[in-house]
């Protein structure tokens, strides 16, 4: 008999099974919460005063292991502050080809790209999955964690609840 | 008899019930689907019509859009044969399976005798497919198939054997009518019966290549075992026969060992149909479950189980029944 | 290390050099391709079988179709853009890819690790042992039941469970499968609030339907039937081999690395060890899930006692060029799911390794196949493989 319950032990499990709720998340008819800090796609900032925060520093791009970000910087003066500092007039990121490693966000000094945890539109072409700087400043409206790197390593260690905005001053790391 | 000719009465029926059998093996793979969803923790089938009603229908329009390929140096007539076979054998059982009292296709005095010769058949159509394939992986299932078809149809005609003895006749609507009024082959007499269904349906997965012992399709182990170079519509003729040869094992399981479309109420037509129906379905149920359960076993595993412990098993059991009708015969009338 | 006393094998071992010219089978040899496509080898695999009947005369593992040049790809990163590479090699556990190429960084440049990074990193680990264990479980069941039928069943089982570790490392870093969680001097992320009670709620539940595996599988006589005696690895050739990890203390060697060279925080708790002495699939498998349950038992002993302190151990990494190790060659090897797990650097000085050389578990676990297929016949080939839990990823990187 020793024999057979185990048999019977692997039936009962089964239609166990049966009873419980099914764990099928029924997307994209339910919207799925993500974990705060789920990285999808990208956003590139503006400061409070209403500026782009990116100055053009490349450390993004050099520190990209797949090379997907290009940086055309240039010197301008600000339109809001009236201060001549860096700006990108281009800047792009293949999505591609990118990995999801979240380094330029953590190398960026004045927190200017963060990773938003709800994904892009399913794109029908290649070049749905080529962020330009357009869609990258429009995405800043997606929900997402703080950055994280020198800056912010403070306020991220506070959990979740975390203002989405960058702020540009760095403090020192924990 | 529905009509004065046998020939008539046999082919308009036999077309009725093959085309309901197809409707009821597509709903059935619906069910299966959602059936394993469930206890897997997740949903079968659900956008295709309401709760996947539809799914079927869109399975069958895929599998026939696909390009038809047939590999270069098969055998071409094995190769394209081979799935219309299997449908046919798988269906062909169905011939003497009494539904009501009367409604059977053909109600032949050596019914057992006919539905075995048609169930051992099933290897032809495996065999075929496998060798026509021109593909190792199909060759193996193949060799398989063959190996396991002809060691388990040994059980199954013993098994079969003990409904024909207890009844007194290879006539499956006498079998049925032995059992009327309750007195199922797998309950009464005690002993023989169960033993026998046990055996009896053991013996049918393993005709019918069914998990656990479905080494032929062993999908990770052959690709796709005998359907491997098969596309399209051939393989859903394929997957369509595995399902009607399981469902038609399933009603022979129930025509010989749990009464048939013997049930309480009154003989009307449609209240046996009704009761053959609902028995056939729970033991389908049974046979999804068994199978969405266990792993498989090892060919040789297989075959050692079949030949040590299912054929001594098998004469034992014929050996019981004997003794009961011998003993219940002894007993003053 | 007396637990390494050599034994005498059990039984003559198969010959993998086997002149295959000159065999006298009772027919022909039929050669068979396991090939690259294939629904259960673990990944791209060629296995090329060499059949009498059904049964195995020769086998031969072809590696390298998953080849990406990763160690040639080192090479020209910097420090700093290696980790998110190495995720990739042992896809099914990332962290502890990361965290084998961190610690030789770690090693090369001399910097100390703060406490808190310590546990985290362990319990990332022993988390990311039991979800590699529970995928490792399921598609074992599959290769053994098939896909339709009680593989699947026992599949999405152990993929459910896994999904709620996965959850619980998407709260932590942000991904689901490729963290990138760890960083030279400590890990990126800090745990996030709740984070601790999340993880007790997981481990709770996780322990709770370890059992229900049991049911399905360890004491179903068919499961037994398929995994007892089959695929039996002796001490010596373990030991020749240089198996590790599961594969080894399945054959009753006691070797655990994170007990014998501790590492993160492995010294300040007791590691007990998971062994058993046949060796062969069926040990294999009760060493895996005996090691599930103590993964869980440390990540639940180390959560409450997490310190508080930083998680970063030297200044923060801003700049793609921001570690510059001195010149000098480092070797660590930790305890990953597979086995051991090792990293060799050599740094000469610049901001890029001079050469970063990977020891994956599962090419040494794949070396044992010559040995143990000769003689089994074809299901066994697939129960065998499954066994050794190889990830071609990490062997081919």
């Amino acid at each position: 008999m020793s024999l057979y319950m185990p048999l019977w032990d692997a039936l009962r499990t089964t239609i166990r099974n049966l009873g419980r709720k099914p764990i099928t998340a029924m997307h994209p008819f339910e919207p799925r919460t993500r974990a705060p800090r789920y990285r999808q796609t990208f956003a590139l900032l503006h400061e409070e005063n209403g500026d782009e925060a990116c100055i053009g520093c490349k450390k993004c791009e050099k520190v990209c292991p797949s090379e997907v970000i290009v940086v055309n910087a240039a010197k301008r003066e600000s339109t809001v502050t009236g201060k001549k500092r860096g700006f990108a007039d281009d800047f792009t990121l293949d999505l591609q080809a990118c990995i999801v490693c979240e380094l330029c966000v953590q190398v960026c000094p004045v927190d200017a790209i963060v990773m938003c945890r709800v994904p892009n539109e399913p794109g029908f072409v290649r070049e749905d999955l080529f962020l330009t700087m357009k869609r990258l400043y429009a995405n800043e409206t997606l929900p997402h964690a703080p950055a994280i790197g020198s800056t912010m390593i403070a306020s991220h260690a506070q959990g979740p609840a975390a203002a989405p905005a960058a702020s540009p001053a760095p403090e020192p790391s924990a | 008899m529905l009509f004065d000719s046998p020939v008539l009465h046999a082919l308009i029926l036999g077309l009725v019930i093959c085309s309901a059998l197809m409707g009821v093996t597509s709903y059935f793979i619906w069910f299966e689907r959602r059936f394993a969803g469930r206890m897997q923790g997740r949903i079968g089938p659900e956008h295709v019509g309401f709760k996947g009603l539809l799914q079927p229908i869109a399975d069958a329009f895929k599998l026939l859009i696909k390009e038809d390929i047939t590999p270069r140096n098969a055998d071409r007539v094995l190769f394209n044969l081979a799935p219309l076979l299997a449908v046919f054998v798988a269906l062909l059982t169905l011939a003497v399976l009494p539904l009501a009292s009367g409604l059977v296709i053909a109600d032949l005095d050596v019914g057992v005798l006919f539905f075995l010769a048609a169930g051992a058949m099933t290897v032809v159509p495996t065999w075929m497919a496998g060798w026509g394939s021109n593909n190792k992986y199909a060759l193996i299932g193949g060799m398989r198939a063959i190996a396991q078809s002809v060691a388990y149809g040994v059980p199954l005609v013993l098994a079969a054997l003990v409904p024909v003895i207890l009844a007194g006749s290879m006539n499956l609507s006498e079998i049925v009518a032995a059992q009327a009024g309750g007195h199922w082959f797998a309950f009464w007499p005690p002993g023989p019966g169960f033993l026998g269904g046990i055996l009896f349906v053991l013996a049918s997965l393993a005709e019918g290549n069914r998990i656990p012992f479905d080494i032929p399709e062993a999908e990770s182990e052959l690709v796709s075992g005998i359907s491997t170079e098969y596309t399209g519509m051939k393989f859903g003729l394929f997957y369509l026969g595995e399902y009607v040869h399981s469902l038609v094992g399933a009603a022979l399981f129930t025509t010989l060992f749990l009464g048939g479309f013997d049930g309480p109420g009154p003989d009307v037509l449609a209240l046996q149909l009704f009761w053959f129906l609902l028995k056939t379905s729970v033991v389908s149920v049974l046979l999804l479950w068994v199978r969405w359960t266990y792993v498989r076993l090892r060919s040789d595993q297989l075959m050692t189980l079949c030949w040590k412990y299912l054929l001594p098993s098998g004469l034992g059991v014929v050996v019981l029944a004997a003794m009961w009708v011998w003993f219940s015969q002894e007993a003053p009338a | 290390m007396n637990a390494l006393a050599l034994t005498p094998p059990i039984a003559p071992r198969a010959n993998p050099y086997l002149d295959i010219e000159s065999y006298e089978g009772q027919g022909d040899l039929m050669v068979l391709n396991m090939g690259p496509q294939h629904p259960s080898t673990h990944g791209v695999l060629r296995l090329k079988l060499w059949l009498d009947g059904e049964v195995v005369v020769k086998a031969v593992p072809y590696l390298g179709y998953l080849h990406r040049g990763v160690e040639k790809l080192l090479e020209k990163l910097t420090y700093v853009q290696s980790t998110p590479i190495v995720d990739k090699n042992d896809y099914v556990s990332s962290m502890t890819n990361e965290l084998a190429l961190v610690m030789a960084f770690e090693k090369l440049e001399g910097c100390e690790i703060p406490r808190r990074a310590r546990y985290i990193r362990t319990i990332c680990a022993e988390m990311q042992r039991v979800a590699s264990h529970l995928l490792w479980l399921g598609t074992f069941a599959l290769d053994m039941g098939g896909a339709l039928g009680g593989g699947t069943t026992a599949f999405m089982y152990c993929l459910r469970e896994r999904e709620r570790i996965l959850d619980l490392f998407e709260e932590l870093s942000g991904a689901r499968f490729h963290y990138h969680m760890m960083q030279v001097g400590g890990v990126r992320h800090d745990l996030p609030a709740g984070w601790d009670a999340h993880l007790k709620r997981v481990a709770a539940d996780i322990s709770a339907r370890i059992p229900e595996y049991e049911h399905m599988l360890s004491e179903n006589v068919i499961f037994r039937a398929r995994t007892r005696g089959v695929g039996r690895i002796d001490k010596l050739l373990a030991q020749e081999l240089g198996l590790s990890g599961p594969n080894i203390r399945a054959c009753g060697i006691d070797h655990d690395l994170r007990r014998s060279q501790p590492y993160a925080a492995y010294d300040e708790i007791e590691v007990r060890p998971a062994l058993a002495t046949e060796g062969d699939v069926y040990a294999r498998y009760q060493v895996r899930l005996a090691e599930m349950r103590e993964s869980l038992r440390i990540a639940l002993a180390l959560i409450d006692g997490v310190p508080a302190g930083p998680i970063m151990g030297r200044k923060p990494i801003e700049t793609v060029n921001a570690v510059k190790p001195p010149a000098g060659e480092a070797y660590v090897a930790i305890d990953s799911p597979r086995g051991e797990l090792g990293a060799w650097v050599v740094s000469d000085g610049s901001t890029k390794p001079y050469r970063c050389k990977l020891r994956p578990p599962s090419y040494h676990a794949l070396s044992a196949l010559p040995y143990l297929l000769p003689g089994v016949t074809i299901p066994d080939v697939v129960v065998i493989l499954g066994s050794l839990d190889p990830i071609m990823g990490e062997a081919d990187r």
